[in-house]
């Protein structure tokens, strides 16, 4: 994908070796039984990938390194090369490690005429990275994203499990100082938001 | 004109998305009066309001709601399309927020009606906080008795509604594709009729399946509670009842507006507030997969399912639609529509799930041209080939994304020709230094979409 016009390969994130899977599981005595509460809710093991996945990039820190997609192949008893091909398909899995907040800016459509990539470009000057990159301090990843679909408050930049609206290049230095002081909206945070929203009230724990 | 509020008539009263001040404004109403009639009859009620698909494509609801075989043989299964991803459209993210209850109590009615057992929503893994509004939604719909064992009270009446939540991809948004999600597969679609049979029959997990839009679903409860005969005396003739439309770009008020079929697009940025920013250039009425309108143009388009745009390839005509999923972006005079564009085909190539060879290879093809295009290296023969790519795609492609690909560069070409042309000749945009989206830096290309 990287060979592509257009496409320009993210930093030390082609052709890397990878080190095989070893077998030290992770998994929560509470992740466990979220797993539980959700295989309950499909016919088959299988259907669970997804959210096995989302428990399993809340576990292991907001990313889905390989030991991570084999505890999930191994706890729903499905082929590692299966569940890898699941967590590659879909943008939201993360394959490396984020910054602490994951700034996602959507450049699509709407956002793109209401200056989205005048907030990218800012934002590539004020971090020192480019997008796709993690700035050196771990705290801001940059990246842009297709329509995030609130096109009304364009443009749109999502951090963690939030959205962020009307965000110019005038005002997205605020944003980054309120991230920079806030534990809140990590990828951890949305991995984890979105586990819970599979669990019903009545089988959740307090 | 104004709009014609349905569904979102009590969007703004205060905690209604608690289910409490929800029943005090009539909520759960179509779910009773559906309750006590037979199943037939619910679905003659959707069949006379006319309800069509809201997701894009403006199927007849009662078709899908009726094909669901009689016996349950197999379980059957209710899935809620909530993987709103069309560039343009935020209706169901609202719709999901402020007014849960409508969309869970049309899903409800609608598991009544094919007798299904179980149901799902798919939500996009984005929608985190339309996600929390469903969550708390059905928890409350439990605890009074709305989901779980014997409905209202209705023996042998049981339904059990799960979330699924998405992680990033446009095509889950596909019926197949997303039926292939939620069976933990990646999200490409599968093989269609003639060649599989329908989702009603065989869906997901083999079994039959009833699959409809947010908008769909909630439309059906509020068509329950005051009758399919009251429904279908808005709209027109051909479309029905009311369309939430997402305005968004250079207007004043940018939002959701509710409005019947059949509405003038020149009325729709109107009640939008006008445009901003200068004069008015194009509108895309139906998200980023339908053909761009000039402005010139806009006083012949109405919003309804009959309109169309004609495009023609060498050998064949194309009749494409105009309302799709209702994102309606209005773009001003300082718009360049040839970078814009650009951005469409960025986001197919990014979006198209690899599957099939037109779209793969097609998308890809058409964001280079318009790439080199758009950095001062475009050739003469460029638009022709673009054409030529379009119609190698379109109809060709596994699935609608491919289409959906093409049909906006063939509206863009149609209509804004010159606008390709002086980009070839002068390599410099029409529109000035100025042009809203800036054209991208030569050799900095923006689109680092590569999974990471
Ligand atoms: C590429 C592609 C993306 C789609 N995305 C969505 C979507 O995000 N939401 C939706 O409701 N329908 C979407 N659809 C349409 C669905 O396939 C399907 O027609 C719809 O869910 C049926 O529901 P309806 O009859 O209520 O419209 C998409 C179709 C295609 C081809
Ligand atoms: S048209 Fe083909 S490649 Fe494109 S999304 Fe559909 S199946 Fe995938
Ligand atoms: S274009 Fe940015 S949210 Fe839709």
């Amino acid at each position: 994908m990287s060979e592509q016009a257009g496409y320009v390969p993210v930093v030390g994130a082609v052709a890397e070796p990878q080190p095989a899977p070893e077998k030290s599981y992770r998994f929560s005595e509470q992740a466990i039984q979220e797993l539980e509460e959700i295989l309950t809710h499909y016919p088959d093991k299988k259907s669970a990938i997804l959210p096995a996945l989302w428990i399993a990039q809340r576990e292991y820190d907001g990313y889905l390194p390989p030991q991570a997609i084999q505890e999930v192949a191994d706890r729903l008893e499905r082929p590692f090369v299966e569940v890898e091909g699941v967590a590659t398909f879909y943008t939201m899995y993360n394959l490396r490690k984020r910054g602490r907040h994951h700034l996602e800016v959507c450049t699509c459509l709407t956002c793109a005429v209401m200056g989205a990539y005048e907030v990218v470009h800012h934002l590539e000057k004020r971090l020192g990275v480019k997008v796709g990159q993690t700035t050196s301090d771990g705290e801001f990843t940059l990246s842009e994203v297709e329509c995030l679909n609130y096109c009304g408050a364009a443009t749109v930049v999502q951090v963690g499990d939030k959205y962020f609206g009307n965000i110019t290049k005038e005002n997205v230095d605020e944003l980054i100082e309120t991230l920079r002081n806030s534990n809140e909206f990590t990828p951890a945070d949305l991995a984890n938001a979105i586990v819970r929203l599979h669990i019903p009230e009545r089988t959740a724990k307090k | 004109m104004a709009e014609t509020l349905v569904l979102l008539k009590h969007r703004d009263v205060p905690g209604i998305e608690n289910i409490d001040i929800y029943e005090q404004h009539g909520g759960y109403a179509g779910l009773k009066k559906a309750l006590a009639m037979e199943r037939d009859a619910v679905i003659n009620e959707i069949k006379t309001s006319g309800l069509r698909g809201r997701g894009g494509a403006g199927f007849p609801a009662w078709i899908k709601w009726s094909g669901i075989p009689k016996d349950t043989k197999k379980p059957h299964y209710v899935l809620c399309n909530a993987d709103e991803g069309e560039p343009g459209t935020f209706k169901d993210r609202e719709l999901m927020l402020k007014l849960p209850h409508m969309v869970i109590e049309g899903m409800i009615i609608a598991a009544y009606a094919t007798q299904s057992a179980k149901g799902y929503i798919y939500i996009r893994g984005e929608f985190v906080e339309s996600a929390r509004s469903i969550r708390r939604a059905i928890d409350q719909a439990y605890k009074k008795g709305y989901l779980g064992k014997s409905i209202c009270g209705k023996e042998g009446f049981d339904f059990d509604l799960y979330i699924h939540m998405g992680a990033g991809s446009y095509e889950c948004g596909e019926e197949s594709a997303l039926m292939s999600s939620l069976m933990g597969e990646r999200g490409q679609p599968r093989l269609k009729f003639p060649h599989a049979p329908l989702p009603i029959h065989e869906g997901v997990w083999q079994s039959p399946t009833l699959i409809n839009n947010v908008e769909t679903y909630a439309a059906a409860s509020q068509i329950l509670a005051h009758g399919g005969a009251w429904y279908a005396t808005m709209g027109t003739e051909n479309s029905k009842g009311t369309k939430i439309i997402s305005v968004s770009g250079h207007v004043k008020k940018p939002g959701n507006y509710e409005v019947e079929l059949g509405y003038p697009v020149l009325d729709m940025i109107e009640l939008a507030g006008g445009v901003t920013g200068g004069k008015l250039k194009a509108v895309i009425p139906g998200g980023s997969s339908v053909p761009i309108i000039p402005a010139e143009l806009c006083k012949d388009f109405k919003l309804d399912y009959d309109a169309h745009q004609v495009v023609q390839y060498s050998m064949r005509t194309m009749r494409l639609p105009v309302v799709g999923s209702g994102g309606f972006m209005v773009f001003n005079d300082k718009t360049d529509i040839v970078v814009l564009m650009r951005r469409t085909a960025e986001f197919y190539t990014h979006e198209s799930c690899g599957k099939c060879t037109p779209c793969r290879e097609g998308t890809r093809w058409i964001f280079k041209i318009l790439s080199r295009i758009t950095t001062g290296g475009g050739l003469p023969g460029d638009i022709d080939l673009l054409v030529n790519i379009c119609d190698q795609i379109d109809g060709r492609s596994y699935c609608g994304l491919g289409d959906a690909a093409a049909w906006p560069i063939m509206g863009a070409i149609k209509h804004f020709r010159h606008e390709f042309e002086y980009w070839i000749e002068h390599k410099r945009s029409p529109v000035g230094e100025d042009c809203l989206p800036p054209a991208p830096e030569p050799l900095n290309p923006l689109l680092t979409l590569t999974p990471v």
